[in-house]
């Protein structure tokens, strides 16, 4: 009886303690960063990351990582051009100042090609390591599986999505009178463009001279129906090739990444971009991505293709007077080409270099960056962002954001982005061909002409110029 | 004996010493400039050297590979871009330079002159040249980008002096617009470097001239312009080696752009380097440039040393 009692009494309390404590410190077994990073505590990590203000958000978020885990983090940020050069630098030399740099994924081909990317399929197939709740279904596609995995390695998560948006004066676009000419025009209703063909509508529309009417007002300077970002160097190429080729039906390289940049529906594409251009102010040749955002802000033009993370820098109160007045959606199709769309999109990653002393320590601050709840943590401090995950857009701060047609279209462009294909030598195609995009565009030479040129100048860079998984 | 002994330590002293404290102060003078030397060697000398060895090899992703003789050589000055780079630099030097020397000596002979404010001026010159490259890409950017520049938009534009495109949106004008922008910023220098050269000349030549009736223009001519001749050349040597050099404000406002319009040879090095991780022909690239400078300087300085009797 007495033995019966002790029984009970015995059974009771280890009911009790594994209640209290499983109601202190969750389920068995839960998986923590803390718990994760033990045998890490004490170490230091060297992140090169680029300075925008979503990294630098990121950047005040970092010392939750480290009071979480004891990994002491160096999260480096620098300009576009220095994260290319100095993080390539740095992998390509074998240095290993960096345990992780951030990557655009036209980086991915040189640095695949040259083996310095460590794939993280072993950390991710480690329990210990991995948050069960990591989901990586969650993260935004095409974007992320076209960025992120090559061959049947995964190289990071997608932790950056640069995309671009289409971005006009709703003011204009819903004027009575600006919508009775307009249809009266072309016969059709004024809103924002649907498709390629109703973007050149309106530009060539808008395009007006000093002392003419606009909206009921008379312009005191030119007004230009269009601005698109044109400089060499920029982004203008890969706008280009995934804005108006690809939604052309066209390609500048075929499966295998044979070039094929004179494919007559590219020479039509580009013709179509290039036409674009009399409706845009003089000297677009100059405007970079920076240029784009603060001339629509500036109220000198009508509507864009721009990246959205510098929308969100423009529309804002204190930045454009015109705050509240601009309309967004995705990048619009060329009619007749719906099935196979395409926008101009950035999917960036931070991947582990093979020369880090600290892979492990590494892969859990990167799996940190990319949680839910850090990237919750981050769209909060950001009042919006642009999201990594499929989630995020149901966060408060994006579905119920005053900006909320801005995180629609750029749903609808990450919808349509995929990462750029793995070709070594990227860059130096796009140089060349960006180079002959601008004389197509400034009337040097005629789109047939310059595509022309551009496939035999391509063609004396690489003949398969894409990167095969295995070698 | 003593005394017999002092006498001929003297006479031997005597006879050593000189040689020997020549030797002493020769080695004690290697001493003194081995750190520089050591850090020219080390920083200079080393690095270019290196730079030939790998101009001769295939230099996959920074890592030396198999040799390749001249092959890199052979690529670049086969390139119509790489020369066509040459000529923009030519152009940019043969532009600027004429032009801020010019303006600097005319500069500093106004400078010379008992002008009021002097000691305002001067200082005042000194802020183009000691302006970071950034920031004089961005000064200019807001004076003269396309529909919303200062100038562009009040005077360019206003004006139709240039209509349908901008200044550095236009193949045509980009590379005379970073011509002015050199002018503005290493004008100042010039001046002031020119100044000083002019305060520091003998005034005795000048008085005997005007004792013998010389005009300023002659004064100028045959007594300014000979004294000045070092200085000059220098500056101007310098001034070739610096615009030939331009990369900062093409890098920040055109990328070398529109087309091929402004890419100097700097910014085709950068390239080379940084986007397309061509090493091998990024050194081949180094290397001749390097002779034709070689083969300038020493031009120059033959020219200058016997025709102007500069040094």
């Amino acid at each position: 009886m007495i033995g019966s009692v002790h029984w009970k009494f015995a059974a009771a309390a280890s009911v009790l303690s594994t209640t209290l404590l499983m109601l202190t410190s969750g389920p068995v077994g839960a998986w923590s960063y803390k718990e994760a990073a033990q045998p890490y505590a004490g170490t230091t990590i060297t992140i090169l990351d680029e300075v925008t203000p979503l990294q630098e958000a990121m950047k005040k978020l970092v010392a939750k990582f480290t009071a979480e885990t004891g990994i002491k983090v160096n999260y480096e940020l620098l300009s576009h051009p220095e994260v290319i050069s100095k993080g390539q630098a740095d992998m390509l030399s074998g240095r290993g100042a960096y345990d992780a740099v951030m990557l655009h994924s036209p980086q991915m081909g040189l640095l695949l090609s040259a083996k310095v990317l460590r794939p993280i399929d072993t950390y991710l197939a480690n329990s210990k390591l991995t948050n069960p709740d990591l989901d990586s279904a969650d993260f935004i596609d095409p974007g992320s599986s076209t960025l992120a995995k090559f061959g049947a390695n995964t190289y990071g998560f997608l932790t950056w999505n640069y995309n671009q948006v289409y971005w006009a004066r709703g003011d204009l676009l819903n004027h009575p009178e600006e919508k009775a000419a307009f249809k009266a025009k072309y016969g059709y209703d004024l809103a924002p463009a649907a498709t390629l063909e109703q973007m050149r509508d309106i530009a060539a529309f808008f395009t007006r001279a000093k002392g003419a009417k606009l909206a009921g007002e008379t312009l005191s300077s030119d007004f230009y129906g269009i601005v698109l970002e044109g400089i060499r160097g920029g982004t203008t190429f890969w706008s280009v090739w995934n804005n108006f080729i690809r939604n052309w039906g066209g390609d500048l390289f075929d499966a295998e990444g044979k070039p094929t940049f004179d494919r007559p529906e590219n020479v039509a594409a580009v013709q179509f971009w290039a036409d674009l251009w009399k409706s845009s102010p003089p000297g677009q040749a100059e405007y970079s991505l920076i240029d784009v955002p603060t001339v629509m802000g500036n109220g000198i033009a009508a509507q864009t293709i721009a990246w959205s993370d510098f929308v969100l820098g423009i529309d804002t109160p204190k930045a454009s007077k015109l705050h509240g007045k601009f309309v967004y959606a995705g990048i619009p199709p060329k009619v007749g080409q719906t099935a196979r769309r395409q926008a101009e999109t950035e999917p960036s990653l931070v991947a582990i270099s093979t020369h880090s002393r600290a892979p492990e320590a590494t892969y859990l601050f990167l799996q940190w960056m990319v949680d839910k709840a850090t990237q919750k943590d981050l769209i909060g401090s950001l009042g919006g962002g642009v999201p990594v995950r499929n989630s995020s857009w149901g966060l408060p701060q994006i579905k119920d954001s005053p900006n909320a047609s801005l995180f629609k279209a750029m749903s609808e462009s990450l919808r349509h982005g995929y990462a750029k294909p793995r070709a070594a030598k990227l860059y130096e195609i796009a140089d060349v061909a960006g180079a002959i995009l601008q004389d197509i565009a400034t009337g040097k030479i005629t789109a047939a002409a310059g595509m022309k040129a551009a496939q035999e100048k391509v063609l004396g860079i690489c003949q398969k110029c894409f990167l095969t998984a295995g070698n | 004996m003593a005394s017999i002994l002092n006498s001929e330590s003297l006479a031997r002293d005597a006879r050593t010493t000189p040689s020997r404290r020549r030797t002493k102060g020769s080695h004690f003078g290697y001493l003194l400039i081995a750190p520089t030397m050591i850090t020219l060697v080390v920083v200079g000398l080393v690095p270019f050297l290196y730079a030939i060895y790998i101009s001769l090899h295939d230099v996959p992703y920074g890592r030396v590979g198999e040799f390749t003789g001249l092959s890199n050589y052979r690529a670049l000055l086969w390139d119509g871009r790489f020369w066509h780079s040459v000529w923009v630099a030519l152009v940019f030097v043969g532009i600027a330079v004429p032009i801020e020397f010019v303006l600097g000596m005319l500069g500093a002979l106004v400078l010379n002159q008992k002008i009021k404010l002097r000691g305002v001026i001067v200082p005042m010159l000194f802020v183009p040249t000691m302006m970071a490259p950034i920031v004089v890409a961005l000064l200019w950017k807001i004076m003269l980008a396309g529909s919303w520049g200062l100038i562009s938009y009040n005077v360019l534009e206003r004006l139709k002096i240039v209509s349908e495109t901008s200044v550095f949106g236009s193949a045509d004008l980009a590379l005379y617009a970073l011509i002015l922008i050199d002018v503005w910023q290493w004008t100042p220098f010039m001046i002031i470097a020119f100044y000083a050269g002019l305060q520091a000349l003998p005034l005795n030549p000048y008085r005997a001239a005007q004792v013998d009736g010389a005009s300023p223009l002659q004064m100028f001519v045959r007594i300014t312009l000979p004294l000045m001749m070092p200085l000059m050349a220098v500056m101007v040597l310098l001034r070739i080696i610096d615009a030939f050099k331009v990369f900062d404000t093409i890098f920040l406002l055109t990328g070398g752009g529109p087309g091929n319009a402004t890419e100097s040879p700097s910014m085709l090095g950068y390239k080379l380097v940084f986007e397309f991780w061509k090493l091998g022909e990024a050194s081949a690239f180094a290397v001749i440039i390097w002779v034709l400078f070689f083969v300038f300087c020493n031009v120059f300085y033959q020219i200058a040393k016997n025709r102007l009797k500069a040094f």
